[in-house]
């Protein structure tokens, strides 16, 4: 039996537009065999948990880089909630240290701030969802 | 012009060959080959034979400073009157904070303003929109209406500072207006206003992502501010096309410099197709190519062919008269991506080389990051000292005292010929594609950059990409960090929002309501050589209109963008 690939579903969240390392991911994933669907730019927590729930992904990645997702973050974890998609959320970025802990308290998954490596972050969607 | 009498050549040749045989055993001892970051191989050494054997001609290929083809230097002088100008892009969220950050600046010795503001305003978004929830002030000025223009800039003498803007679309037009006004309120003519607008639409599509409106409204925009700048404003440069955003989302310099190229000529284009005459177009054109250290001797040939293939392109194709137009002037971007958080002091000497490889390559203006660039935006301390560490190049290395100095050396001349067949060859490639607005709205270049930006990721991550304190010679322990890192204030949001309400019961709604619409007004016409929209936004700004309400107006008329899925 055909083994399913791991889907992933990537997006910027928020008015940042600079997309560089999202998209960078994307292809590192792609190259390690996944199935990405990237939203683009300019999307808030509705669209995102509305796609989410829509494509059923096994993982989300949200990129954040003009440091708006403490108060983006939040409303996004809720609306997934409220959706029932329960699959992991990463977020990766420009993340400082001090917010990481907040951010996974609020139920994220786990962080990728800055210097984070491609390997890691394709290792780490391999076990927990391959 | 024969430079190299062919019996002298064949000599050297073997005497070349000697050399070559005698030192076997020391070439078996190199550890790798080189080549530039985009790829051209780097041989060993340079010598006559490699300008005779690429048939190299002075007065074509280089020619004079200030002459055609301009390889040399827009300028017959170079820096022997006056070194470019220093800049550091700055500002935080309050336009009083922001006015001391940029009076420190000023008293450190820069010489030209670049505002910094915050995502909403970049995007035409008022602090009331429920979009701009969370981003006000996070990495840059908030500003809203032409009152906060002027308290950021007050006691800031517009006659000796130049303000850049980076802005594009409408809210560059609304900075144009800010700009304008608040000098002609100061009793100064419209000859005496020195600016520049960062202004590039097509970049935000191909890179950076904070476009508004379609590609084709984007050009249209900039058609009409070059217009008008051309006609009103002799010291204001309309546009600094932009390649550093092309190299911060990935692109190889090579593609940064083909793509920026192939921007400008777009609007060129579309403005001259309009009916304006190139003459008034181009001298308020610049470009803003990236300048990076670890690309140090590729930077100074790629704004050599810059300058060459513009020279071309605009007497060749563009039919232009005037040596304004001919001559392309830089304001040099160092990109940030290039800048590391371990060891965040090593950033200086990255930010200083910077420096050295766009003065050496003659660029107009140098915008350098600082050393706290990924902590946050900057802090006050690190702007100040990223001016400082550019006057060290300019006063204290003699880099002003000869113009291109680097010309003649066969390596330099080698590689700016390189580099100039490459970029040619990729717009090429983007013509034959059916131009550059094609490529972007297919994704094709978005795609080229997406793999340049790939490739130099998995490099910098197995160790073959060296960065000193990132994967060589890493701290052990506790890391340093930079004292004062720049934060916003969450409580900003409603104080801001505040504003707007008590802002918007003082004016004169009915003047305008009547501005908005003469916006749309012209907005619904197609684009000509007699319709510009940059008068009535600079009606509705001096009416207190805000940034959003004016965007609002053009997006009632064209719309909104959302970008085709790239995967």
């Amino acid at each position: 039996m055909k083994q399913k690939r791991i889907k992933v579903m990537l997006t910027k969240l928020g008015l940042d537009g600079h997309d560089r390392g999202v998209v960078t991911v994307a292809l590192a994933l792609k190259d390690a065999g996944m199935e990405v669907l990237y939203l683009g730019r300019r999307n808030f927590p509705e669209q995102i948990s509305q796609a989410a729930a829509q494509e059923d992904p096994d993982v989300i990645g949200i990129s954040s880089l003009a440091d708006a997702h403490m108060s983006l973050v939040p409303r996004l974890m809720k609306h997934l909630h409220e959706r029932g998609v329960d699959c992991p959320v990463l977020v990766g970025g420009f993340i400082r240290p001090e917010d990481i802990p907040v951010l996974k308290q609020m139920g994220v998954s786990e962080v990728f701030a800055m210097g984070s490596r491609l390997d890691d972050i394709v290792a780490w969607i391999q076990n927990k969802c391959g | 012009m024969e430079l190299h009498e062919k019996k002298a050549i064949e000599e050297l040749r073997e005497a070349f060959k000697d050399w070559e045989n005698k030192h076997e055993d020391d070439f078996k001892t190199e550890s790798k080959s080189f080549a530039t970051e985009s790829g051209i191989p780097i041989k060993r050494v340079y010598t006559p034979l490699d300008l005779a054997d690429k048939g190299f001609d002075y007065l074509r290929d280089v020619g004079f400073p200030g002459e055609y083809p301009y390889t040399r230097s827009h300028n017959a002088i170079g820096y022997r009157a006056k070194f470019w100008e220093r800049v550091a892009y700055s500002g935080h969220a309050d336009p009083v904070d922001t006015n001391k950050i940029w009076r420190a600046q000023i008293d450190a010795g820069q010489t030209t303003i670049n505002v910094a503001y915050d995502l909403p305003c970049q995007q035409g978004l008022d602090p009331d929109d429920p979009m701009a929830e969370g981003e006000i002030g996070r990495v840059g000025l908030t500003m809203v209406t032409q009152m906060d223009w002027e308290a950021a800039f007050d006691g800031i003498d517009l006659r000796k500072i130049g303000i850049n803007q980076t802005l594009s679309e409408s809210p560059a037009m609304v900075g144009l207006a800010n700009h304008t006004i608040l000098a002609h309120k100061r009793g100064m003519e419209d000859n005496e206003i020195v600016g520049l607008l960062q202004g590039d639409s097509l970049k935000e599509h191909l890179s950076r992502g904070n476009y508004i409106f379609s590609p084709q409204q984007g050009v249209r925009l900039v058609g009409d501010t070059l217009s008008y700048v051309g006609a009103h404003l002799p010291r204001y440069q309309a546009i600094t096309v932009c390649g550093v955003a092309l190299s911060e989302k990935g692109a190889n310099k090579i593609h940064e410099a083909a793509y920026a190229l192939a921007n400008g000529f777009a609007y060129l284009q579309a403005a001259v197709d309009r009916g304006v005459d190139v003459d008034q177009l181009a001298p308020t054109m610049m470009f803003q190519p990236g300048c990076d250290h670890y690309c140090f001797w590729e930077e100074i040939a790629k704004y050599r062919a810059m300058r060459k293939i513009w020279a071309k392109v605009l007497r060749d194709r563009f039919k232009a008269r005037k040596p304004a137009s001919l001559q392309c002037r830089f304001y040099a971007g160092h990109g940030g991506s290039g800048l590391f958080r371990e060891q965040y002091l090593n950033n200086i000497g990255r930010i200083t080389l910077a420096t050295f490889a766009a003065a050496l390559s003659g660029v107009q203006f140098v915008d350098a990051r600082t050393y706290d660039e990924q902590f946050g935006i900057p802090s006050q301390q690190a702007v100040v000292d990223a001016v400082r560490f550019q006057n060290v190049v300019a006063y204290e290395t003699g880099v002003d005292s000869t113009v291109d100095p680097l010309a003649g050396s066969y390596f330099i001349e080698c590689l700016t010929l390189e580099t100039e067949e490459r970029v040619w060859k990729e717009l090429k490639e983007v013509d034959d594609r059916g131009g550059i607005v094609k490529c972007i709205e297919n994704g094709y270049a978005q795609s080229v950059i997406a793999k340049d930006g790939y490739q130099a990721q998995r490099k910098l991550e197995s160790g073959q990409t060296k960065r000193i304190g990132f994967n060589i010679y890493r701290s052990v322990g506790e890391e340093q960090k930079p004292i004062q890192v720049y934060r916003a204030d969450p409580a900003l949001d409603e104080k801001r929002k505040n504003e707007i309400m008590e802002l918007k019961k003082k004016r004169d709604s009915r003047k305008v309501r009547k501005s908005l619409e003469e916006i749309k007004a012209i907005a619904v016409l197609e684009a000509s050589a007699s319709n510009n929209l940059v008068p009535p936004i600079m009606g509705a700004v001096a009416a207190y209109a805000t940034n959003g309400e004016i965007c609002r107006a053009l997006k009632d008329v064209w719309g909104g963008f959302r970008e085709a899925a790239l995967f």
